[in-house]
């Protein structure tokens, strides 16, 4: 049934794509016509696709209602447990940015089009930094939960690899957007090309930098409380665990525990990232 | 005249894009010697500053600069021998988020190699004298200022006491007071000729105003499609070489 919704959708769209080469003056409106009719087709397509079934809403409202009631009220008495897997999540985030603002840096100067030392040099980092970001973060925790075991590290290093790839790529372009003045000025002044860098580059794009850092740590935070799910420690799997076990009273002590992080991370990063600007 | 402190023979440049911006330029320029170039949008001024100074490699010709022959020179021997030539730009080019007076002292770089200094600490032995170069240019009050947060004319002014910082041997000046006020373009153009007479300094200076040229130049070089056509004494220089210069030819209407 699936496949047949799929195949209909550009089979509609064809006749409509014809009618476009011909009647001139109508083409405008025709091709309007076309890429309205496609639209719909394609959202057609993907509620099929998800199995949309609203009813099914309605009949799970008890279902819902039924969770909310058993999760209240939440169980506090599980919070000292709770506390070192907090601090594993929040140190889970800290550690990742730190380790990939470091390496970050020299990538992006090594993928930035004007600080590059050779366009191979340039293609090589650009190909490694879209590998790092294309593959999503809970991947990667993934394949360093079967290389390194269970536990945080797993997750920690999944976080490095992934935001090395997101600050890689946000760095370089920031580089790639600079005053080139003081470059080629300090250059003049005889100065070798690593002084340059660290005279002229680095306090010109060091605030945008640490902007983009302290965002980073941001989400880092929120997404190593996701790598829990896949065994990479933190609250993450103490959340997973009583799920399984069907402890909705602590799972709802542990959701409270979550927004007070991630609330107090955005809130943090928002303000440290308003001192530096 | 004394030895040339820089010497350009043949000079040509070709640039990858297949336009020829400079054929066969030849100037020399001698210590305590301020040299104005003027000549229209496009002729090649900045391609031959850029030239002098090594940014660019000609496609023929040389440049001697101190005896050496910076158009054939790579690498650490280029940054050795660029230190001394100071270049001051259209726009002064400064870190913006630096103090003036880090920004002075960041012109010493070239003389300073150690570990630390080439990952971002300041030469701090190099303050007096960076202050002393502020004090050129009448800007010692505002050392610890933003560099940021000058006017045009302040920051240009900066910009030359970093070159100046380099202890260079000739200053390339490239439309140094496009941006400045008609009185910051003469108090420029006076602190320039100082340097050169008083300070023995060579300075090579492109200008678009032939008036500032006529005032402050020892020598006019004229130059036009990617050559001199002129190199007279100010006094020699006639209105209508001048206007000549600024005459569109076929082959500049259609760069
Ligand atoms: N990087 C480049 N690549 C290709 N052509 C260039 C490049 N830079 C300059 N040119 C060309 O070389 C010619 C000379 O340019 P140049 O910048 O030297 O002129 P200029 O005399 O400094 O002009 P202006 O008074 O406008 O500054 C121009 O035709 C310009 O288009
Ligand atoms: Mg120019």
């Amino acid at each position: 049934m699936n496949g047949i919704a799929i195949k209909t959708a550009p089979g509609h769209g064809a006749p409509g794509a014809g009618s476009r080469g011909d009647g001139r003056p109508r083409r405008r409106s025709a091709l309007a016509f076309v890429m309205i009719f496609l639209g719909i087709a394609l959202f057609i397509q993907a509620a099929i696709v998800v199995q949309a079934r609203p009813q099914d809403l309605v009949t799970g409202a008890a279902g819902i209602a039924d969770i909310l009631h058993r999760s209240w009220p939440p169980d506090f008495a599980g919070l000292p447990d709770a506390l070192w897997p907090a601090l594993q999540t929040i140190d889970m985030g800290i550690f990742g940015t730190v380790v990939a603002l470091v390496f970050a840096l020299p990538l992006a100067l090594l993928a930035a089009r004007n600080t590059t030392p050779a366009r191979p040099v340039y293609y090589a980092t650009r190909v490694l930094i879209a590998l790092a970001r294309v593959v999503p973060d809970l991947v990667w925790a993934l394949i360093f939960v079967t290389a390194v075991g269970l536990g945080p590290f797993p997750g920690a290093l999944a976080i490095v690899v992934h935001s090395l790839g997101m600050m890689g790529r946000l760095f370089s372009e920031v580089i790639e957007d600079m005053d080139m003045g003081p470059v080629e000025a300090l250059t003049m002044t005889g100065a070798s090309r690593l002084a340059v860098f660290s005279h002229a580059v680095v306090p010109s794009v060091l605030p945008s930098l640490l902007g983009i850092t302290l965002y980073r740590l941001d989400e880092n935070i929120r997404s190593s409380l996701i790598l829990g799910f896949v065994g990479a420690g933190g609250i993450g799997f103490q959340l997973l665990t009583a799920m399984n076990l069907f402890q909705y009273r602590t799972v709802s002590m542990l959701l409270i525990i979550t927004f007070i992080i991630v609330m107090g991370a955005e809130r943090i990063s928002a303000w440290l990232r308003a001192r530096i600007a | 005249m004394s030895a040339p402190l820089i010497a350009v023979s043949g000079l040509a440049m070709r640039y990858p894009t297949g336009r020829v911006a400079l054929t066969d330029t030849s100037l020399a320029l001698a210590p305590g010697e301020l040299v104005v170039i003027l000549g229209a949008n496009g002729c090649g001024k900045s391609t031959m500053l850029r030239c002098i100074a090594g940014m660019l490699k000609p496609t023929g010709g040389s440049v001697q600069v101190a005896g050496r022959r910076i158009s054939s020179l790579a690498g650490r021997e280029l940054a050795e021998a660029r230190m001394a030539l100071g270049m001051v730009f259209q726009n002064a080019h400064l870190v913006r988020r630096r103090s003036v007076v880090a920004n002075v002292i960041s012109g010493t770089l070239g003389r300073h190699r150690g570990l630390a200094i080439t990952l971002g600490r300041l030469p701090e032995s190099e303050r007096p004298f960076a202050m002393t170069c502020l004090n050129q240019v009448g800007l010692t009050a505002f050392a610890e200022q933003r560099a940021g947060t000058l006017s045009g004319g302040q920051a240009q002014r900066v910009s030359v006491a970093r070159a100046l910082a380099q202890r260079p041997l000739a200053l390339l000046a490239d439309e140094p007071v496009a941006s400045l006020d008609p009185d910051a373009a003469q108090e420029l153009m006076g602190l320039l000729r100082r340097l050169a007479h008083d300070d023995g300094l060579g300075v090579l200076c492109v200008l678009h105003q032939p008036e500032l040229a006529r005032r402050f130049a020892d020598r006019i070089l004229g130059m036009k499609d990617g050559r001199i056509q002129f190199d007279t004494k100010p006094a020699e220089v006639k209105e209508t070489e001048v206007a000549g210069l600024y005459v569109k030819t076929t082959e500049t209407l259609a760069a």
